[in-house]
């Protein structure tokens, strides 16, 4: 499984990165490098059965609270 | 200007409509207000048009402006970047609560087998692919899908004509007015002001004096097929299509043509592909084009793939379960979008109005 995904991350970066060092966009190359990268870690915490907290579950959660729904 | 592509006021509100329509073909909005449905959409309708003329007021005014180059002119640099990312933030969070809907219904109706993260990833990478090629290539899209979804639609309805009892939306205004108004208005923030994302693509219609027009008519013409919906689905299935969360789904599976066209309820899924697809990929296009305007990027296309990958990604941690998910859509999701959909572009437009920021001219205070 993690070595899929690292596969499927691999084949994302090698798409974009080479173009991006080509046209020295440097701002662009870090920002893609900064999001790729929030989403590879996020994938192996949930591959590996790290559970996320749901987001809209708390926004529920806090409307619930908040309002009484 | 990070897209160069233009679109008509056709395009524009055909892209619209099948926006609305959306995850709305499975989930018929105003399902609170009972048989009476179709008023609280018809309500829900009249509140939408209200706040789309709010934000199309408000961008019209700047002529070629996105409303992320709007809100740093209105509110000054650091405010203006803020609110940015609480558009951003409520693009990408629609966006994965569509794959939300999209991967439920899926997995309870045809593929309870299938991982969801595969569907998703399908889904993903084929609006990835088309907001690559930018607003042009989705609004001709639209051109394709909506006018096939809406033929569908009523082709169902015709065939179910036999089976339609009008009794069953007797007595007409039953519901407390209290419960009406309130679900008009979950009608109205679901789907009718979550165009609120057009703010994005208005900047790209080839005449910007037809924005508010284009808009009405495409969130009418989407109003009218729910409208159509909703009274087919409450006339044939009764006080039965509370039981149901995807009433339509239910409904059409009731097509009986002399025991040969029968199960033709694939056809609502089908619709929900197509017009998921476009709903995800106007959602996915707001948020990258937001966010590279956020960060002062010269494209926003290098972005597409990664944010597409977080947009999965929320989407599978979004919420634990299909009741969450309900729970989350029934009962906050009408409070949680008010800020995004009604506040602040109000806020934004009564600014431009007091310090009377000029119509136009290339959009210069």
């Amino acid at each position: 499984m993690i070595a899929l995904l690292l596969m499927g991350f691999g084949i994302v970066a090698l798409i974009q990165i080479p173009s991006l060092i080509k046209k020295q966009w440097r701002r662009e190359l870090i920002c893609f490098t900064i999001l790729w990268s929030i989403g590879l870690v996020l994938s192996i915490m949930i591959a590996v059965g790290i559970t996320m907290p749901p987001i809209s579950t708390i926004i529920n959660h806090y409307i619930t609270v908040m309002f009484g729904t | 200007m990070l897209e160069k592509g233009k679109i008509s006021s056709f395009q524009l509100s055909v892209l619209l409509a099948g926006f609305v329509l959306g995850s709305s073909v499975i989930i018929i909005p105003g399902g609170d207000a009972g048989h009476d449905a179709w008023i609280a959409i018809a309500l829900g309708l009249m509140e939408g048009l209200f706040i789309a003329w709010i934000f199309t007021a408000l961008v019209t005014r700047f002529k070629d402006k996105t409303i992320i180059e709007i809100n740093d002119l209105v509110f000054g640099r650091i405010l203006g970047k803020l609110i940015s990312i609480l558009f951003v933030w409520y693009f990408f969070h629609l966006g994965a609560l569509v794959l939300n809907d999209y991967v439920h219904f899926f997995r309870l109706q045809l593929y309870p087998a299938t991982p969801k993260t595969i569907m998703l990833l399908i889904l993903m990478l084929v609006c990835a692919s088309t907001v690559n090629r930018g607003i042009e290539v989705l609004a001709r899209c639209s051109l394709i899908l909506v006018p096939f979804t809406i033929g569908i639609i009523l082709i169902d309805t015709m065939f179910l004509i036999p089976q339609i009892d009008l009794n069953n939306l007797m007595p007409i205004l039953d519901v407390p007015i209290g419960n009406l108004l309130l679900a008009a208005h979950s009608a109205a923030s679901f789907p009718f002001a979550e165009t609120v994302a057009f703010v994005m693509i208005l900047a790209f219609l080839n005449k910007s004096e037809k924005g508010g027009p284009a808009v009405s008519k495409g969130l009418i013409l989407a109003g009218l097929v729910l409208i159509i919906a909703s009274v087919r689905n409450n006339a044939v299935l009764g006080p039965m299509t509370a039981a149901y969360n995807y009433p339509s789904y239910q409904t059409v599976q009731a097509i009986d043509i002399g025991e040969i066209l029968t199960r033709v309820e694939i056809l609502v899924a089908i619709n929900f592909i197509t017009m998921g697809f476009l709903k995800i990929s106007v959602l996915l296009y707001g948020t990258v084009l937001g966010l590279s305007q956020v960060l002062n990027l010269k494209s926003y296309r290098p972005i597409i793939l990664p944010v597409g990958i977080l947009m999965v990604l929320l989407a599978l941690t979004n919420v634990g379960n299909t009741i969450e998910l309900f729970e989350f859509s029934h009962n906050s999701y009408p409070i949680y979008a008010v800020p995004f959909q009604i506040i602040i572009p109000l806020i934004a437009l009564m600014v431009v109005k007091l310090r009377k920021m000029p119509k136009a001219e290339g959009g210069k205070p």
